[in-house]
């Protein structure tokens, strides 16, 4: 059995003392300690998207990232996407422009993509596509994800 | 399992000294992954995250230190990576998919020694330099000499990458790295880096490796040999390509056979070097 | 209660909901990250479960010992076979076991199971059962599988019971799952009346569905009734309900079945996957079991495509109709059947293409073989069939000098015509698809004109489709709420695709009332009229259908009321959007469905209700036209008709190959939900990229190398263009909602085709084994070379 560790994590702006084994995931703290179950478990090896969050403004995979080593990181997850009651634009896009399908990658996707708005308020669609390389869709063939997420910044495809 | 959070790279050394089966962590794209699968259950996880020291960027004489914790994203941006030591930067802003370019780093990929990805292609192909911190000091090696095999560096018990030195390397030479993979974002199924430099249409200076094509990236000083003082044509291009193909000790995989990768190989360096032609106006 | 098992005539809609795009009835709940799915979910005192797969491809089990885990602090239940009762489960042959009894059949079978309070000691104590096994010899190949002395899997397989029709050869080869045999006309005698003939061998892989969400289970056991609830990620929740039944031998009536949000199906959530074990953990512990599986657990212990190997021959005479085809297709449905039958069932179905061919010879195998089993996936046996006929019908037409469209119209089947076996075709519309895909791609030109960048080769392609959309039994109850808003009941799940916001818009259109009007509930076995499947592109056609038929029961239950309230015959009456009956041409004459409920609920008549079902006819094999033998029957389904284009570069230096646009034009009768159909649409053509050109299961000596998602590599947003063109032809169906058809599937089956005739329109050289990987293609094109500095 491993240690556990003593930690305070701070989530979508609150502080949370936990006391976490060295090998939990951030994703596994999210979900089974904070049960804060926006975040999804894809596939466990980085390779599909769907439990991205931001770690100090950076998209990374929480699937990959240890709980301990996030001490004094602001780490936001889909949950805190949303300002009050109101859709991030992002949100509405993806609603109104028929983007989501099985949705099971979608908050990855709105993470990506608040990711890369907050960087650069208005990316060319290559952009776009690039920065959607860590995630994987199944069900929409991108093109209405794109679509979405370009008609925000007056880009067409 | 146990876990630390030194703050000075002397006392990880110290903790990694002294524990059995430890492992630093550094970005943890790879780490955590195979710890994920159940491939490794480390004893004991040395953090690399608070060592100030592995954060920094120093530029020298020499060239530019890069500190071991530093991610790619942040070697891709880096402007003092330019001429020959481009060869990194542009290494850094194609591997993988851009999450694991947040959260890998420079040093985690030499310690991986992984020699089907993209870092450890580039930085033999810029001669980088790498410093080692352990129980004994630290030392100064050659990036070749620190990578032995598949997934095998020559570090001891105890010890640490700390910095990465990019030589400024050959003046008005250029460096580019192409990557070819079945799907953006994929292990390359073989990639090439290279340092140039030619006057008017002859080559002055080149040092091409190849990457995914055996235990460790593939250098063939002939190879370079035969392209410098030609003028890069189709038959010098296809010479050194055979050298380095004859050279190569690919495996066969999912991401192509060992044949394929031994065909692509020239076909590849003819692309890469016309590449970075273009990108010297030549 | 009254049920129409004839259909009405086809309503027509109310009101402006019908062909909008509105946004998904759950989308806001999917972009929040509030949605659930079966993973989000717990319950109090719940335990986690985990699976042990095989380590060999065959082996015999020799013997378990579970002591050691058993005895773990934390260990709630630990199962094997030993455990379980001695029943096979099965869509059509019921070969499979809950846990590998005996035998194990493939690496990675699940042979034990645990549940324990936490995952980590879940799987620490799956490594403390020690089983031991005497391996087999095993066989990969299901070619191989079926000569004689090969390894058998089933022995026994002559025991199970099984729906197919009678077949002597499969009685002969004891690794054969299916044998079907169809044939048309005179297929020994024709060839010498063929101008041209074409001829080869097609390869075409195990895919894998990689739905974003794994597979998951969540059982929980009311102690006192002994009552099963499930929460899981399935395509059906009745045919859930009916497999733990049969698995476990308990009443149906013992069992609820619930869907949550479903993260992706495509055929892969279909018939069994983890939930008959995760009930039998939570009886066996006592507990709530919540069964997740990893990615690569899912990868290894799930399902796949079939692989396939079609030898097909196909001849057509000089004035440009196809005359005869001969074709032996063998699906390889690896360790068990699981929907292989159907699968090959469906492919022989469909293996005279969409065209008129006199003279068919047709022979099928599923055949067992010590890999992952095959199973349902977007398409059924149709894509690989596909795959071998577009691409010979691309040859007959070069070779005839024809252009590659106006070849497949002269050949398409037209209305009236009859499909292979002798059922008609309802609604011909392959030649408007096949047209309206040659306006759109500016074929003539791109077919023309080919100027591609430095080092690429470009090129067009083209594939007609033929599938169905139907299948089985469907039902539906529509009540009309106190206030004259609707609750709509119905069992079909929803598994991304968009059926939910689809079939809302059906009753809404159909009463005329707005969204926000419809309650419309999810799948719930306790609750919920029955549904087959989410399946054989059929919940918008089916479930649609017996919506709209159930609201019309409704409409006439309105009618009389109002008839009544308003003093004026039924046949004057009209509905106006919004939930009001009026009198035609009297605009001040109306009553609001709240009020005739009202009146219903506590005046007269009683609650106004309908409920409606319907079993696809299914239509047998006309015996004059065809010869049959073998054949799982699952009836058949309307035909639908799709053209399919696609513009690729090929590298020249890597064979590497570039999806640049496309085109995809479908027949959807009627669009209830445009932006919900294209993007069915643009995500099946991906996935149909995946299929021709990344995606293969591979296996060393039976042991898979690629089970994880940076091994088999599914498209990204890199990888494919933003321009897929989701084209919508409506010629309206007799039989669908508001004369809708299904999509789907279609959008997938006619990819791998058009991408391997660009790529032959680009470089000359044929790829007949898919994914066209870069490396087969390069090999391709320098063999090509070869040839040609030769000749």
């Amino acid at each position: 059995m491993s240690d556990k560790i003593s930690l305070s994590l701070r989530v979508n702006g609150a502080s949370h003392a936990l006391s976490v084994a060295p090998e939990r995931t951030l994703l596994e703290v999210l979900r089974e300690e904070l049960r804060h179950t926006g975040t999804k478990r894809g596939c466990d090896q980085g390779s599909c998207g769907a439990c991205m969050v931001l770690v100090d403004g950076e998209p990374v995979f929480s699937c990959l990232s240890l709980a301990v080593t996030l001490r004094d990181r602001e780490i936001t997850t889909i949950e805190a996407v949303e300002a009050g009651n109101e859709l991030h634009p992002i949100q509405r896009a993806l609603v109104q422009h028929g983007a989501v399908q099985c949705g099971f990658c979608i908050p990855g996707i709105v993470i990506t993509a608040k990711a890369l708005l907050d960087r650069n308020p208005h990316p060319t669609v290559d952009e776009i596509r690039h920065a959607l390389g860590s995630n994987t869709c199944r069900c929409s063939g991108y093109a209405r994800i794109v679509e979405a997420i370009a008609s925000l910044t007056g880009e067409r495809p | 399992m146990r876990y630390a959070e030194p703050e000075t790279v002397e006392e990880g050394v110290t903790l990694l000294a002294s524990t059995e089966h430890s492992r630093c962590i550094a970005g943890g794209a790879t780490l955590v992954a195979m710890m994920n699968a159940g491939h490794i259950a480390p004893a004991m996880l040395v953090s690399l995250h608070r060592m100030r020291e592995l954060f920094t960027l120093t530029e020298s004489a020499e060239g530019l230190w890069i500190g071991a914790m530093t991610p790619h994203r942040v070697v891709a941006a880096e402007t003092r990576l330019r001429g020959s030591m481009g060869v990194v930067r542009s290494a850094a802003g194609q591997l993988a998919h851009p999450s694991i370019r947040n959260m890998g780093t420079i040093g985690g990929s030499v310690c991986l020694a992984d020699p089907s990805t993209e870092m450890p292609v580039a930085l033999v192909a810029a001669s980088a330099r790498v410093e080692i911190a352990g129980p004994n000091g630290r030392r100064i090696v050659p990036i070749e000499d620190a990578l032995v095999d598949r997934f095998k560096t020559s570090l001891g018990r105890g010890e640490i990458v700390t910095r990465i030195l990019i030589p400024r390397g050959v003046e008005g030479a250029v460096g580019h790295h192409l990557r070819f993979s079945r799907v953006a974002g994929d292990y390359p199924t073989v990639s090439i880096s290279l340092t140039l430099s030619m006057q008017g249409d002859r080559c002055v200076h080149a040092r091409v490796v190849v990457g995914s094509c055996g235990p460790v990236p593939l250098h063939v000083t002939a190879a370079d040999q035969r392209l410098i003082h030609s003028v890069l044509g189709e038959d010098d291009v296809a010479a050194a390509g055979q050298l380095l193909a004859s050279a190569a000790s690919p495996l066969d995989d999912v991401r192509g056979s060992a044949e394929y990768r031994r065909m692509l190989i020239p076909r590849l360096l003819g692309r890469a070097l016309s590449q970075a032609r273009e990108l010297a106006h030549v | 209660m009254s049920h129409s098992p004839k259909p009405g005539p086809t309503p027509t809609p109310v009101g402006d909901i019908l062909g909008r795009s509105v946004p998904r009835l759950e989308a806001r709940e999917k972009v929040t990250g509030r949605a659930v799915y079966t993973d989000d979910m717990t319950l109090p005192g719940m335990l986690y479960g985990a699976l042990l797969g095989s380590p060999h491809p065959h082996a015999r089990i020799l013997s378990y010992d579970t002591s050691r885990a058993r005895a773990m602090p934390g260990v709630r239940a630990v199962l094997t076979a030993e455990d379980l009762p001695d029943h096979r489960v099965g869509s059509v042959l019921k070969d499979q076991p809950l846990l590998a009894r005996g035998k194990v059949l493939h690496e990675g079978e699940p042979v034990a199971a645990v549940a324990a309070v936490d995952l980590q000691t879940a799987r620490r104590a799956l490594q403390e059962i020690d089983i031991q096994y005497e391996v087999l010899p095993a066989v990969f190949d299901p070619e191989e599988a079926l000569r004689p002395g090969a390894p058998v899997l089933h022995e026994q397989r002559d025991t199970y019971l099984d729906f197919q029709t009678a077949s002597p050869e499969r009685a002969r080869h004891p690794n054969a799952a299916s044998h079907i045999r169809l044939i048309e006309g005179e297929p020994d005698g024709v060839w010498e009346r063929c101008d041209v003939i074409v001829e080869d061998v097609y390869e075409t892989p195990a895919q894998q569905h990689i739905y974003m969400e794994p597979c998951s289970t969540l059982a929980s056991v009311d102690r006192d009734s002994g009552k099963i609830t499930l929460y899981t990620s399935t395509q059906s929740v009745f045919r859930v309900q009916a497999i733990t039944a049969e698995a476990l031998g308990i009443p149906m009536s013992r069992i609820r079945v619930i869907a949550p949000r479903v993260g992706g199906g495509f055929g892969g959530k279909t018939e069994m996957t983890n939930q008959p074990i995760t009930a039998a953990l939570a009886r066996a512990a006592g507990a709530p079991v919540k069964m997740t599986l990893s990615r690569t657990d899912d990868m290894r212990m799930m399902k796949s495509r079939h692989a396939c190997r079609i030898h097909m021959r196909t001849g057509a005479t000089r004035d440009g109709r196809i005359l005869a085809r001969k074709v032996r297709i063998v699906y390889d449905t690896g360790a068990y059947a699981d929907d292989g039958p159907f699968v090959a069932s469906v492919g022989s179905y469909f293996a005279r293409g969409p065209y008129r061919i006199p003279h068919v010879d047709i022979e099928c195998w599923a055949v067992y073989t010590n890999r992952l089993r095959a199973a349902a996936f977007r398409g059924f046996g149709n894509p690989q069939i596909h795959f071998a006929s577009e691409l010979q019908v691309d040859q007959l037409a070069e070779k005839l000098g024809m252009d590659p469209i106006d070849f497949r119209i002269r050949n398409a089947l037209e209305t009236g015509e009859r499909w292979l076996g002798g059922a008609p075709v309802e609604s011909g519309t392959l030649k408007d698809c096949l047209e309206r895909a040659r306006d759109a791609s500016d074929w003539v030109r791109r077919r023309s004109q080919r100027a591609a960048s430095p080092g690429k080769r470009r090129g067009i392609g083209v594939a007609a489709v033929g599938h169905v959309s139907g299948l089985l039994g469907s039902s539906a109850t529509v009540r009309l709420n106190e206030d004259g808003t609707l609750t709509v009941n119905t069992g079909a799940v929803d598994i991304g695709q968009g059926s939910d916001t689809a079939l809302a818009q059906c009753a809404a259109a159909a009463l005329g009332l707005s969204l926000e009007q419809i309650n419309y509930s999810g799948p719930d076995t306790d609750v919920s009229p029955y549904d087959w499947c989410t399946g054989g592109t059929r919940t918008t056609f089916t479930v649609g259908r017996v919506i709209t038929q159930a609201c019309e029961q409704v409409k006439q239950q309105l009618f009389e009321h109002a008839s009544e309230m308003l003093s004026r015959p039924v046949q004057q009456l009209e509905l106006r959007p919004g939930g009001i009956v009026g009198v035609q041409g009297a605009p001040d004459a109306s009553v609001t469905f709240g009020a005739i409920s009202a009146r219903a609920l506590y005046f007269k008549g009683g609650p106004i209700i309908a409920s409606s079902r319907w079993l696809f006819p299914p239509t047998p094999i006309d015996t004059r036209q065809t010869s049959a033998q073998g054949l799982a029957s699952m009836g058949n389904g309307f035909f639908v008709f799709a053209a399919q284009v696609a513009e690729v570069e090929v590298d020249e230096l890597t064979g590497k190959v570039e999806l640049l646009e496309a085109w995809s034009v479908h027949d959807v009768g009627r669009t209830i939900n445009p932006a919900a159909a294209e993007g069915q649409i643009q995500g099946g053509f991906v996935q149909g990229l995946g299929y021709a050109l990344t995606e293969e299961l591979v296996w060393g000596e039976g042991h898979l190398l690629n089970p994880s998602m940076s091994s088999y590599k599914v498209p990204g947003a890199l990888d494919v263009p933003v321009g897929i063109h989701p084209i919508l032809l409506e010629h309206p169906s007799g039989e669908g909602p508001f004369g809708a058809k299904g999509v789907a599937e279609v959008s997938l089956v006619g990819v791998a085709p058009a991408v391997c005739n660009a790529i032959r329109h680009a470089t000359g050289a044929t790829v007949t084994r898919i994914p066209a990987t870069g490396e087969r293609v390069l090999r391709a094109l320098l063999s090509r070379e070869e040839a040609g500095s030769k000749g």
